[in-house]
């Protein structure tokens, strides 16, 4: 069986006849493992993290997910790859809506899952995130860090096989943003592959897991930063 | 909100004005129906009363004495294939028949009235009136036969028309009001795009998207309908009593009270259930296409 659970080979993409995003990038997500997604503002993390969750289909190169070729698949096949993923949004895509509480369990009642399991599982993971206040509130009535902190339930609250975040730690302080990444960790050791788009400095020292740096388009560079003391 | 909905399709602006044409329409629906089995009923029952398919009229004033005349006519119509039964029309009911034809006042007695008789065919033996006509013709030339069955097929058909517009009709009806819901739940897709997008990236399929819009159109359709039934229903018993009232029966079998009774209780269930599987329709389009 394979261990890898996403293989980009050459990928590019370019939004209608605006310049290119990124262009052959190549690299693997193996099962367990945690990466750091860097460059600057536009520099194409959002859209390579969008052709993972299968958001955008780039115009050249294969992106395997799974070991389905993304190109190739059945439509049909793509929510249950996407079940597969959890995705921390840079703009949270909370639905506004629904109570905190709702849109947490929303993944696994989308899997099935009954409410009364659903929210009980949700509401230990809003505690968890200090959100144990917030469970009947509505997105619109949160801080930006409360909302970024219930995307973030929302993500893993499926224990999902590659956990993709963009930003996550964009809204949050410094404490908070440790605090959610050791979750990552937690998770990360129990299996699910992690992928974190960042430019936080600090947060990429403190965790010294390999960097793969968009710059001008180009995956440029895979380092492993030393754990800051 | 409640857990099996996920999409604000409550207060969708789009689908405001549905429920609205939903009850209109079950309410023209459910009356055009009913009217069909009306016609239906009455269609059968006239058809059932008519036993006569041929008239012969006998005159008074003939070379051969009229009771003479009769009776050879009768033993005519014995012999002749394909003839069920023979009846002659008393001559109180010819005189009412003239009274109410030239108004009491009239001294029918003055009047020669000629013998009727009314012949029945059987219809699965081959008649043939053109012999029938020769042979009475030779018994006297001023016997008069009179053919029915043309005009009996000229109004059936004109009945059947009716019935089958009635019929077309009411599907119509039924087929705007899913083609409605088809639109309608388009237009919703559209306002909740987002709302699906998301849905979509955290792994909902388009089958529980659009269960989503099945419950709602089908709750929707439930609501609608029954109180467009019930206003039929109402609209329904309005017209039986007009017309009871006016002394003309409208309640013209028990079949049919049952009949219209069932159209009234199902015809919610029926719509709420085509408003489902059109709402079902639209999303699954729109998301697998």
């Amino acid at each position: 069986m394979s261990n890898m659970i996403a293989e980009l080979l050459g990928v590019g993409h370019q939004y209608q006849d605006g310049p290119e995003v990124f262009k052959g990038v190549s690299f693997n997500i193996e099962k367990g493992s945690f990466r750091f997604l860097t460059g600057l503002s536009g520099s194409g993390k959002s859209s390579l993290l969008k052709v993972l969750y299968l958001g955008l289909k780039p115009r050249w190169g294969s992106v395997k997910l799974f070991g389905e070729d993304t190109f190739k698949m059945k439509p049909t096949l793509v929510p249950l790859l996407r079940q597969k993923i959890g995705v921390v949004f840079q703009e949270f895509n909370l639905l506004d809506h629904l109570t905190v509480i709702d849109n947490v369990s929303l993944p696994l009642r989308v899997r099935g899952v009954d409410e009364k399991r659903s929210h009980k599982h949700a509401g230990e993971l809003l505690n968890w995130v200090g959100l144990g206040d917030c469970l009947k509130a509505y997105p619109p009535s949160l801080s930006g860090g409360q909302k970024q902190r219930a995307a973030i339930a929302r993500a893993i609250i499926t224990r999902p096989q590659l956990l993709l975040a963009d930003e996550p730690t964009g809204n949050v302080d410094d404490e908070m943003a440790t605090k959610l990444l050791c979750l990552f960790e937690e998770l990360n050791k129990t299996g699910t592959a992690v992928l974190i788009a960042t430019h936080n400095q600090r947060i990429l020292k403190k965790f010294p897991y390999l960097q793969l740096t968009l710059k001008d388009g180009t995956l440029l560079q895979q380092q492993l930063e030393k754990k800051a003391s | 909100m409640k857990k099996d909905q996920d999409l604000p399709l409550k207060n969708d602006i789009a689908a405001r004005f549905v429920p609205k044409i939903v009850i209109l329409m079950v309410y023209l629906g459910t009356l055009c129906f009913t009217f069909t089995f009306f016609l239906i009923h009455s269609t059968r029952i006239w058809e059932e009363k008519l036993t006569t398919d041929l008239s012969i009229e006998v005159p008074l004033f003939s070379e051969v004495p009229s009771p003479n005349l009769q009776t050879q006519v009768f033993d005519l119509l014995k012999r002749t294939p394909g003839v069920a039964n023979i009846d002659i029309v008393s001559q109180t009911e010819m005189k009412t028949l003239f009274h109410s034809l030239l108004g009491e006042d009239t001294n029918i007695e003055a009047f020669p009235l000629p013998t009727i008789i009314d012949v029945g065919l059987n219809r699965n033996e081959s008649f043939d009136i053109k012999g029938l006509e020769f042979h009475l013709k030779n018994i006297s030339a001023t016997i008069q036969i009179v053919d029915h069955r043309s005009w009996h097929g000229q109004v059936s058909n004109l009945l059947f028309t009716g019935i089958s517009l009635a019929l077309l009709l009411t599907f119509l009806i039924l087929f705007s009001t899913l083609v409605t819901t088809f639109f309608a739940t388009r237009t919703s897709l559209l306002i909740h795009r987002e709302v699906i997008e998301v849905l979509s990236l955290i792994g909902a399929t388009p089958i529980y998207i659009a269960k989503q819009f099945q419950r709602n159109a089908f709750k929707q359709g439930i609501i609608a309908s029954s109180i467009g039934s019930l206003l039929g229903l109402c609209t329904f018993l309005g017209i039986t009593f007009l017309f009871e009232n006016a002394g003309l029966p409208f309640i013209v079998s028990e079949t049919f009270i049952f009949e219209a009774a069932l159209i009234f209780i199902i015809a919610p269930f029926i719509t709420s259930f085509f408003m489902m599987i059109s709402a079902r329709a639209a999303v699954m389009k729109a998301l697998c296409s």
